[in-house]
C-alpha cells in the first residue's frame, strides 16, 4: 500500500482517542494548520490514513489519499478535525450497525436516542457543537434522515454534482455527498465550494451540463419572479404519519402560501413502488462493489485459513456486520441468474418514478429531456414532504422493534428514497413546533434535477421567515 | 487403443476425422491490446517489471475509486472490428461480471456482456493465401472489451502463493466466432492469420507464448453438448488438445454416454475437467452504472476504415504482381515481418529508380540480405544497415565498380561492424577493382593463369580427361589470389584457353 507519510504528517496526525459524549467521532484528527472553520467528514470517505467506513474488513486499511470534496474544503483552509461515526459502509437507518457502536442523538437529556443513520456520526458531530458542519452521503436518505432526528439542516444535492472520487461505495448510482450544518447559509456556503466538476469521477456532471442546467433555471426564476408552485404529493402521506408531523408539514405549507407561493396537492403514483426499486438497485450495486473485500488486500488476512475459498469466506464471516450480509445476500440474489431480471426491472421503475417526477416539475431534467416548455405554468418548482414517519425512538427501543421485525427500520425511508432514485436535490429543514426550541423531525424541500441553488434559496427564505 | 496412437503422434497433419462423427468447433481469443495506459486507469501497461510496480489504486481495487475508459483501448478494438467487417454497435456499454479470484482485485471482471462492440463479422480463409483445400468463412459472433486480470505465482520455494496486480486492468478483447471450424487445418490456418492481422494493425504483440494472445476452444460431436478447454498457450497445444477432445468424446458415444456441458483444461496430454455445468460459477452480470454508455456514429465504421493499413492477404497479392513479381512464399514471409516488408519497398523504390530490375532486387534482398544476417546470426535490421547503404553497394555492381564477391565480403561487414563505409570497407581490404588497362590486364592475368596451370598439372589432366568441372578449383585459386577484384569470367576464358 502506498503511504504518504510526510504529506500526512504535515496534514494532521490521526489520533483513535477516546469516544466524545456521542461516540460521534470515530477517529479523530488533530490538526497542525488551518485555522478555519472545523468541519467533520463520515468515515466511508477517505482521508489519508484511517478510514473504517465502520467495518471491520477495513479496520487495517489506511487510505493513499484524500477525497475530491475533503482536498476542496481544504485547500479552502476549512479544518478538518475528525472521522464520523456511521453504520457500516452505510447501511442503516439509525447509526446502530457500526463496528463503533451506535453514535448518540445530542438533543435527547433523558437517554440514549437514536441519531438516525447512516451519517448518524456527522449529524450528531453537528448538532453537538463539534463543528461547523460535517460531510455525509446520502444513498436512500442517509443525511436527510440523522439531520431530521438531530434537528440540523441535511442536504442532498443532485447526484453528479459532488464528485464522489475517494468516497467508498455502497451503491454507486445512488450515493451522494451532502452536506450538514446548523444555518441553512453554511450548508449554501459549503455546497459552493464543492460543487465542482470533477475529471477522475466518470458520474461527475460536466461543465457543459451545469452551464445548461443554469441557463434553464436563470429563465425559470425571471418567468416566477420569486413566486413558486410548491406540491405536496399525497403518496407521501402515509397513514403511519403521526398527528405532529403532519400539523409540522402544514406549518411548512402555510409559510409559503404566507410568502406568496402557491401550494398544491399532487400524485406521484411511482413513489409507492419506490421502496422495493430501492432496495433492489441498492442491494445488488452494495453486493457487486463490496466483492473488493476479499480478505486478501482488505480484513484481517486470519493465517489459518488455507486455501483461496477459505481465505474469500472466513474473511467476508468475520469482517462483515449483520446487516452488511444481509444486504450482500439479497444483492447476490437480486443479480443472480436463477432471479430473473430484478434489476433490470428495477432500474425501468426507476425510470419510470423519474418521468412522474419530470411531468410535475416545471423545469425540465436536463438528463433526459432539455426542452423548456415554458407556457406549462402550473407545474411545480419544488415539492415538500416530511423527512421522517415519527420523532427519534431510543437506542434501546430501536434495537428491540428491529429485533421483533427485521424490515421495521426500512419502512421511513419511502419518505426519503424515490429523491434518491431520481438523484434530485433533497434538504431536510429543522421547522420547529410551536413552542420548542429544538426540532427532532425535519421536513423535506425537493426540486428538479440540478436546481440545487434556487432550492437552497427558498429553504433559506422559508426558514427565516419562521423565525 | 485409438487414443493411445493417436496422441503417440504429435503431427496434427496425419489426423482424419471421422466422417461418422461430425465435428464442430468454435473459438474465443482474448487479445491483448498495445495501448499505452491501462483499461481504465493510467498506469502503464509494461510486462516483465517489477511485480506490482505497475499499478494504480483502481488497478488494486482501493475503494473510492472509479473507472476511466481508455479512449485508445477503444479504437483499437474499433480497429479490429472495422477489419474484420462487424458491425460495430451505435450504442455499447459495460457490465460486472463477479466472481472471487485472487488475481482479480474488484471481485468482479468489468466486461461486455449485454451490449458488446462489435457483432457479426467475417474471417475469410483462402486457399490461397492460406495453405487450405478451399476457401472458408468464419463468422465473428462478437467483439468485446474487457479487463484483464492480475498473475499468480506459485512459489514452490517458500509455499506461498504470490499475486502479481501489474497486468491487472491491461485491455483485452474477447472474440467470439461461431462453431464454423470443421477441421485443424482452417483452426491453424485461422489463428496464424489473426496473429498477422493483430500484428499488422498494430493493435497486439500478436504473441500466443506471452500470453498476449489466449485461446478458448469449444469442442462437440455430431451436434452434442460443447466442452470448453481453456488456457492453451499455443496452436500445438490447442491442436493436440481438439484431437484429444474429438476422441475423448467419440469414445464416450460409442460406449453410449452423454457428453456433458462442461469445461476442461489441458495438461499437455489429455483434457481434464474442471467445471460441468451444475457447478459452474453464476457470473451474476449486471450493468457497470459508473461507466457510461459508449455513444458511436453510424459512421464510424467507414472513417476508420480510412485510417487501416492495406491487408495482409492484399499485401501479398500486391506482391506477387508487378512491379515486384516475388515468390508467393517470399511475400509471405515478408508480409508476416511488418519491418521487414517496408526495409524491402524502401531498398525497391531506390533501386527501381536507378533501373534495376525487380528480378536482381529481389535476388538480392531475399538470398543475399537475408543469407548474411543470417550467416552471421544477427537478426534482420534496417537500423544496422540502411537501406540507402544497401542500396548503393548493389548499385556498385550494378555499375561494375566492385564484382558481386566483392560486394559480399562487403556486405558481411557491413553488418558485423555497423556504421562502415562502404568505400571504407573497399579500401582497407584492397578490393578495388584493379584500375589497369586491358592490354596489361590481359598480360597479368595471362601470367597468373599460365602459373596456376604450371603448378596443377594433376588437375589439367583431369580437365583434359573430359572432367570438365574441375576448372572450378582453378578458378578458386585465381580468385583467391585476386582477392575476387577480377570477374571470374575472365579467368575462365583464360583457363579454357590454355588448357585445350
Amino acid at each position: 500500500m502506498i503511504r504518504n507519510g510526510v504529506k500526512q504528517f504535515l496534514r494532521g496526525v490521526v489520533t483513535n482517542s477516546k469516544p466524545d459524549r456521542w461516540n460521534s467521532i470515530i477517529s479523530e484528527i488533530s490538526s497542525c494548520g488551518g485555522n478555519g472553520e472545523k468541519f467533520t467528514v463520515k468515515d466511508n470517505i477517505l482521508t489519508i490514513g484511517t478510514t473504517t467506513c465502520g467495518s471491520k474488513i477495513l479496520s487495517e486499511f489506511e487510505s493513499p489519499f484524500d477525497a475530491t470534496v475533503v482536498k476542496l474544503l481544504q485547500d479552502k483552509g476549512y479544518n478538518l478535525v475528525g472521522k464520523t461515526n456511521l453504520d457500516e459502509f452505510g447501511m442503516g437507518s439509525s447509526n446502530t450497525n457500526s463496528n463503533f457502536g451506535p453514535s448518540v442523538n445530542p438533543l435527547f437529556e433523558d437517554g440514549e436516542y437514536v441519531t438516525g443513520g447512516s451519517s448518524g456520526g456527522s449529524a450528531a458531530t453537528v448538532a453537538g457543537g463539534l463543528c461547523e458542519f460535517s460531510l455525509g452521503t446520502d444513498t436512500g436518505g442517509s443525511i436527510r434522515l440523522p439531520a431530521s432526528n438531530c434537528g440540523v439542516y441535511g442536504f442532498k444535492p443532485s447526484y453528479g454534482r459532488l464528485s464522489r472520487w475517494g468516497v467508498i461505495p455502497y451503491a454507486q448510482t445512488l450515493d451522494t455527498v451532502g452536506i450538514i450544518a446548523r444555518t441553512c447559509e453554511k450548508v449554501q456556503e459549503v455546497f459552493e465550494v464543492l460543487d465542482k466538476y470533477d475529471s477522475k469521477d466518470p458520474t461527475s456532471l460536466s461543465v457543459e451540463t451545469r452551464k445548461e442546467i443554469s441557463t434553464v433555471v436563470s429563465k425559470r426564476n425571471s418567468l416566477r419572479n420569486g413566486m413558486f408552485n410548491i406540491g405536496i404529493p399525497e403518496e407521501f402521506l402515509v397513514e403511519e404519519l403521526s398527528d405532529a408531523t403532519r400539523n409540522k408539514l402544514s406549518k411548512a405549507a402555510e409559510a409559503l402560501l404566507d410568502m406568496g407561493h402557491n401550494v398544491v396537492a399532487i400524485s406521484i403514483p411511482s413513489i409507492e413502488k419506490s421502496l422495493s426499486a430501492y432496495y433492489t438497485i441498492a442491494t445488488a450495486e452494495a453486493a457487486s462493489n463490496l466483492s473488493r473485500y476479499d480478505g486478501i488486500r482488505f480484513g484481517k488476512g486470519d493465517e489459518n485459513l488455507d486455501g483461496a475459498a477459505n481465505v474469500v469466506k472466513g474473511n467476508r464471516s468475520l469482517g462483515f456486520g449483520k446487516e452488511v450480509q444481509r444486504r450482500i445476500i439479497l444483492g447476490n440474489y437480486t443479480i443472480s441468474s436463477d432471479s430473473g431480471d430484478h434489476y433490470i426491472k428495477a432500474t425501468e421503475l426507476r425510470r419510470h418514478l423519474a418521468d412522474e417526477f419530470n411531468n410535475i416539475l416545471y423545469i425540465p431534467n436536463l438528463l433526459t429531456n432539455s426542452e423548456f416548455e415554458s407556457k406549462d405554468v402550473g407545474k411545480c418548482d419544488f415539492i415538500l414532504a416530511s423527512t421522517t414517519i415519527n420523532t427519534p425512538t431510543t437506542i434501546e427501543e430501536f434495537l428491540h422493534k428491529e429485533h421483533q421485525n427485521l424490515l421495521e427500520s426500512y419502512t421511513n425511508d419511502i419518505l426519503t428514497t424515490p429523491m434518491s432514485l431520481t438523484g434530485v436535490p433533497t434538504i431536510s429543514l429543522p421547522i420547529l413546533d410551536e413552542g420548542k426550541a429544538i426540532s427532532t423531525q425535519g421536513i423535506q424541500l425537493f426540486g428538479q434535477f440540478g436546481d440545487d441553488r434556487a432550492l437552497l434559496q427558498i429553504s433559506s427564505h422559508l426558514m427565516n421567515h419562521l423565525l | 487403443m485409438l487414443t493411445k496412437r493417436l496422441l503417440s503422434t504429435t503431427s496434427a497433419g496425419l489426423f482424419q476425422f471421422d466422417p461418422l462423427y461430425r465435428f464442430k468447433c468454435g473459438l474465443e481469443i482474448h487479445t491483448q491490446l498495445k495501448t499505452r495506459y491501462k483499461l481504465f486507469s493510467l498506469s502503464p501497461t509494461s510486462f516483465n517489471s517489477e511485480p506490482n510496480s505497475k499499478i494504480s489504486y483502481f488497478d488494486i481495487a482501493i475503494p473510492g475509486t472509479q473507472p476511466k475508459l481508455n479512449p485508445e483501448a477503444l479504437l483499437l478494438a474499433l480497429k479490429l472490428s472495422t477489419a474484420l467487417g462487424c458491425q460495430i454497435q451505435p450504442k455499447s456499454r459495460f457490465d460486472r461480471k463477479h466472481y472471487f479470484y485472487p488475481d482479480q482485485p474488484l471481485g468482479y471482471q468489468i466486461t461486455q456482456f449485454y451490449h458488446p462492440l462489435a457483432k457479426h463479422g467475417e474471417f475469410k480463409l483462402t486457399q490461397r493465401y492460406d495453405n487450405l483445400e478451399k476457401d472458408k468463412t468464419i463468422n465473428i459472433q462478437q467483439i468485446q472489451i474487457e479487463q484483464d486480470t492480475g498473475k499468480i505465482i506459485y512459489d514452490k520455494h517458500d509455499g506461498l502463493i504470490k499475486i502479481d496486480l501489474n497486468r491487472a486492468n491491461v485491455p483485452l478483447i474477447e472474440l467470439i466466432t461461431d462453431p464454423d471450424f470443421e477441421n485443424l487445418a482452417q483452426i491453424k490456418s485461422f489463428l496464424k492469420k489473426y496473429q498477422l492481422l493483430v500484428k499488422h494493425l498494430d493493435i497486439c504483440t500478436g504473441d500466443l507464448e506471452t500470453g498476449a494472445i489466449r485461446v478458448d476452444v469449444n469442442v462437440s460431436v455430431n451436434g452434442g453438448n460443447r466442452v470448453e478447454i481453456k488456457n492453451l498457450g499455443s496452436t500445438g497445444e490447442i491442436q493436440d488438445a481438439v484431437i484429444y477432445e474429438y476422441t475423448r468424446q467419440i469414445s464416450e458415444l460409442q460406449q453410449s454416454r452423454v457428453i456433458q456441458q462442461e469445461t476442461r483444461g489441458w495438461n499437455g496430454k489429455e483434457t481434464v475437467r474442471s467445471r460441468s455445468k451444475e457447478d459452474a460459477v453464476d457470473y451474476r452480470y449486471f450493468p457497470d452504472s459508473e461507466l457510461p454508455i459508449i455513444n458511436l456514429d453510424s459512421q464510424i465504421g467507414q472513417d476508420i476504415a480510412k485510417t487501416l493499413p492495406e491487408f495482409p492477404d492484399q499485401l501479398m497479392a500486391n506482391l506477387v504482381e508487378s512491379p515486384y513479381k516475388l515468390e508467393l512464399k517470399h511475400a509471405r514471409f515478408l508480409v508476416e515481418i511488418p519491418e521487414l516488408l517496408k526495409y524491402y519497398q524502401d531498398l525497391f523504390s531506390i533501386l527501381t529508380a536507378h533501373k534495376v530490375p525487380a528480378k536482381q532486387i529481389n535476388n538480392w534482398f531475399i538470398h543475399e540480405v537475408l543469407g548474411a544476417f543470417n550467416k552471421l546470426d544477427i537478426s534482420v535490421d534496417p537500423q544496422i544497415l540502411p537501406s540507402s547503404t544497401l542500396a548503393e553497394l548493389i548499385l556498385k555492381v550494378k555499375n561494375d565498380a566492385i564484382t558481386l564477391t566483392v560486394a559480399r565480403t562487403v556486405l558481411s561487414t557491413l553488418i558485423a561492424i555497423p556504421g562502415s563505409s562502404i568505400d571504407q570497407i573497399i579500401k582497407e581490404n584492397g578490393l578495388a577493382k584493379p584500375q589497369v588497362d586491358s592490354t596489361d590486364m590481359d598480360q597479368a592475368v595471362t601470367e597468373l593463369c599460365q602459373d596456376i596451370v604450371d603448378r596443377n598439372p594433376d588437375v589439367v589432366e583431369k580437365i583434359r580427361n573430359g572432367k570438365k568441372n574441375s576448372v572450378n578449383y582453378l578458378l578458386g585459386l585465381a580468385m583467391k589470389e585476386t582477392k575476387g577484384k577480377v570477374g571470374s569470367k575472365l579467368f575462365l576464358q583464360k583457363f579454357q584457353a590454355l588448357i585445350k
